[in-house]
């Protein structure tokens, strides 16, 4: 008798894409996805799709430094939304991209709806295959989450967007926000096609010595495994409402193993975000495939979706 | 100056070969890293993960290179949480390890006088690029900086230095052995050492060269901030260009999370580079930091 030995299959589909795998490197983490790929070892095929740093429809600075700094079990950042904006991205960066080796998804930032609004215009017409809204970054003075933080100007954001393009929207929830599954409703009837839980928790750190923050921005987004329970409550009481309407959750905040991957895909994670993860180590995407293959071998199911959202009461 | 380094990068699991602790909480670290003893650049650091917990790594410049052997060595002062528990790795254990990262010393003119300004745990790059000027024919000369004993075996030196007078007499041995000049510096009233900061002991020296041998000079420096000050503002009073090594807190060290950034001013423009891609050497008279 021979034993048949396939490998179960971990691509997954999410707002009508199909991702190879069901990894995402996250906004904000891989620069315009131009940079990791000098690290031998690295594939961009182990990974679903890379979410390019936040763009504005102006360039901007970004902050003072130190813009990151490290906490217990994770860290702080506030980089402020450096970006080239969105026509140089689309101009200079986007053709340069290797889109047969993975897809390439935009991350839109704004301080007003009208910006929202351009900034999905222009990723209309490129190759990006979805667009991220961002209504959580801590880190800039205007828009970010103060959007996030109010379920009916997130729901506004959306609606902006919405007529702008026909690619999946994908917003971005703050776990700053007192009543997610609210939010998220909200943003679903606005018309996202997939919601992002949770961008990163406000926080800050003090130099003892100088008596001053340490981050120049005095707060910053944290981020790495000290967020992860929170991410997966989050992610837990979204689902409930984003099942009943079919919208799926690209889980992201302290995923760093193979094990919080599993994790993650069990609470209801159609996709999985990696940040932090790729700071402690940049070649962690391939062992993360690994561990979820195997995880499925082992437990007798022959693709990634039957894992999503098993979570037994 | 402003391209950012594109070489390949690599992750190896270094082994720790030997790991020595000198006074004043410093130590000399040398791996196991053939690709990145290979592939290294005077100004290059790695990124090492400091122990088995799931944790940012810390930035450490490449001190020396074996590309034969596929070692390299480091030289860290333990300050905080991170560094403290590399003082604790063994002998054998396994470190992961990026590498080689940044953009390195412009070192491309032998012909040019290179004068190397290294203030404590920036003394390591100073090293490699001595090295690396030597064997390629150049003429550097090593003026290094510390407040605590010198991690390395000193020797008196048998190279005069213009400029350099009375009890300024000793140098690092290995730097002696290789041919290269060098002489030290401290407050800290160690014997045989210039008197003062390590900036002054250069200027002495480069006051002591003929007009047209200065002209022919470059600064290279790498340490704490008051002495990259120092260091710029003498590039400026003697009009001789300077490279700056910096430091900023990092994240991934690849270019990827804009975390490491200092300001910039290129044609009237002001910038945020990355100290990780972008840097760590930059020209002095593009940091507005250090006019
Ligand atoms: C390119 C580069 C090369 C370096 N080369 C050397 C070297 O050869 N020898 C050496 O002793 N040190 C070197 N440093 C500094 C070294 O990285 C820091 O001393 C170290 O990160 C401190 O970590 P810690 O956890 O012990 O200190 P903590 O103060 O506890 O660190 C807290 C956080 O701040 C960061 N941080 C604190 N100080 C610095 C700093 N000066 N630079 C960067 N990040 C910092 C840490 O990485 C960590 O994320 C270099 C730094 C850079 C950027
Ligand atoms: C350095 C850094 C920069 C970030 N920049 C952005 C950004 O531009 N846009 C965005 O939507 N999220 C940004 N984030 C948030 C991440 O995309 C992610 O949601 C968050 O870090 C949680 O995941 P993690 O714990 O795996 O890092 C950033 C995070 C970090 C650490
Ligand atoms: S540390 Fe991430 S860009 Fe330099």
């Amino acid at each position: 008798m021979t034993v048949e030995s396939t490998s179960p299959d971990i691509s997954t589909s999410f707002a009508g894409l199909k991702l190879q795998t069901p990894l995402v490197l996250l906004s904000g983490c891989i620069g315009f996805g131009e940079e990791y790929t000098r690290i031998e070892g690295f594939s961009n095929k182990d990974v679903g799709a890379v979410i390019l740093k936040g763009t504005t429809v102006e360039p901007r600075m970004g902050n003072a430094p130190h813009r990151v700094y490290e906490t217990p079990s994770g860290m702080l950042n506030a980089i402020g939304l450096q970006n080239p904006g969105t026509r140089y991205v689309i101009d200079e960066i986007l053709p340069k991209l290797p889109h047969h080796e993975t897809q390439f998804w935009a991350n839109a930032n704004g301080s007003s709806l009208e910006d929202y609004a351009e900034v999905a215009a222009m990723y209309d017409d490129s190759p990006v295959t979805a667009i991220e809204i961002n209504i959580s970054c801590p880190n800039v003075k205007e828009g970010g989450v103060h959007f996030g933080n109010n379920p009916e100007m997130a729901a506004k954001v959306v609606a902006a967007m919405r007529p702008m393009t026909s690619k999946p929207l994908i917003t971005k929830l703050s776990p700053n926000n007192a009543d997610i599954a609210e939010t998220a409703r909200m943003v679903i009837e606005a018309g996202t096609d997939g919601l992002s839980v949770i961008n990163t928790l406000v926080g800050m750190a003090v130099d003892i010595e100088k008596r001053a923050p340490i981050i120049g921005n005095t707060s910053g987004g944290l981020s790495g495994p000290a967020i992860k329970p929170v991410a997966l409550w989050k992610i837990h009481q979204t689902r409930a409402i984003s099942a009943k309407h079919n919208i799926p959750i690209l889980g992201q905040g302290g995923l760093t193993t193979g094990n919080d991957a599993i994790e993650f895909a069990i609470t209801g994670a159609d996709a999985l975000g990696l940040g932090t993860g790729l700071f402690y180590d940049p070649l962690i995407c391939g062992k993360v495939c690994d561990d979820l293959r195997n995880y499925l071998t082992r437990h007798g199911m022959s693709a990634y979706h039957e894992l999503v959202g098993s979570l037994q009461s | 100056m402003t391209e950012s380094n594109r070489n390949i990068i690599f992750e190896e699991q270094a082994k720790v070969l030997a790991h020595i602790h000198h006074k004043g909480e410093q130590c000399i670290m040398r791996l196991h890293a053939p690709k990145t003893a290979r592939d290294a650049k005077p100004g290059q650091f790695v990124h090492i993960r400091v122990s088995q917990a799931k944790a940012l790594r810390r930035p450490i410049s490449i001190m020396l290179t074996n590309p034969e052997k596929g070692t390299i060595d480091l030289l860290y002062k333990m300050i905080g949480e991170g560094t403290h528990q590399l003082g604790e790795r063994k002998v054998g254990e396994e470190l992961a390890m990026l590498g080689p990262i940044g953009k390195p010393f412009d070192l491309s003119d032998v012909s040019k006088r290179y004068v190397l300004i290294g203030g404590g745990v920036g003394i390591p790059p100073m090293v490699f690029a001595a090295d690396d000027l030597i064997a390629r024919g150049g003429k550097p000369v090593v003026f290094a900086g510390s407040e605590v004993e010198f991690p390395f075996a000193l020797k008196p030196s048998t190279f005069m230095l213009p400029g350099i007078t009375g009890n300024t007499t000793l140098t690092i041995s290995s730097l002696e052995e290789r041919g290269i000049p060098c002489r030290l510096a401290s407050n800290a009233g160690l014997y045989g050492c210039y008197e003062g900061h390590v900036p002054n002991l250069a200027r002495d020296y480069l006051l002591g060269l003929d007009e047209k041998e200065r002209e022919n000079c470059v600064l290279l420096s790498c340490g704490p901030h008051p002495m990259l000050h120092a260091v710029a503002r003498l590039g400026r009073e003697l009009h001789i260009p300077a490279q700056l090594s910096l430091e900023e807190h990092m994240a991934c060290a690849i270019g990827g999370c804009a975390g490491c950034v200092v300001k910039t001013l290129e044609n009237g423009e002001e910038k945020y580079r990355r100290v990780c891609v972008d840097g760590p050497v930059f020209n002095a008279d593009i940091l507005p930091e250090f006019a």
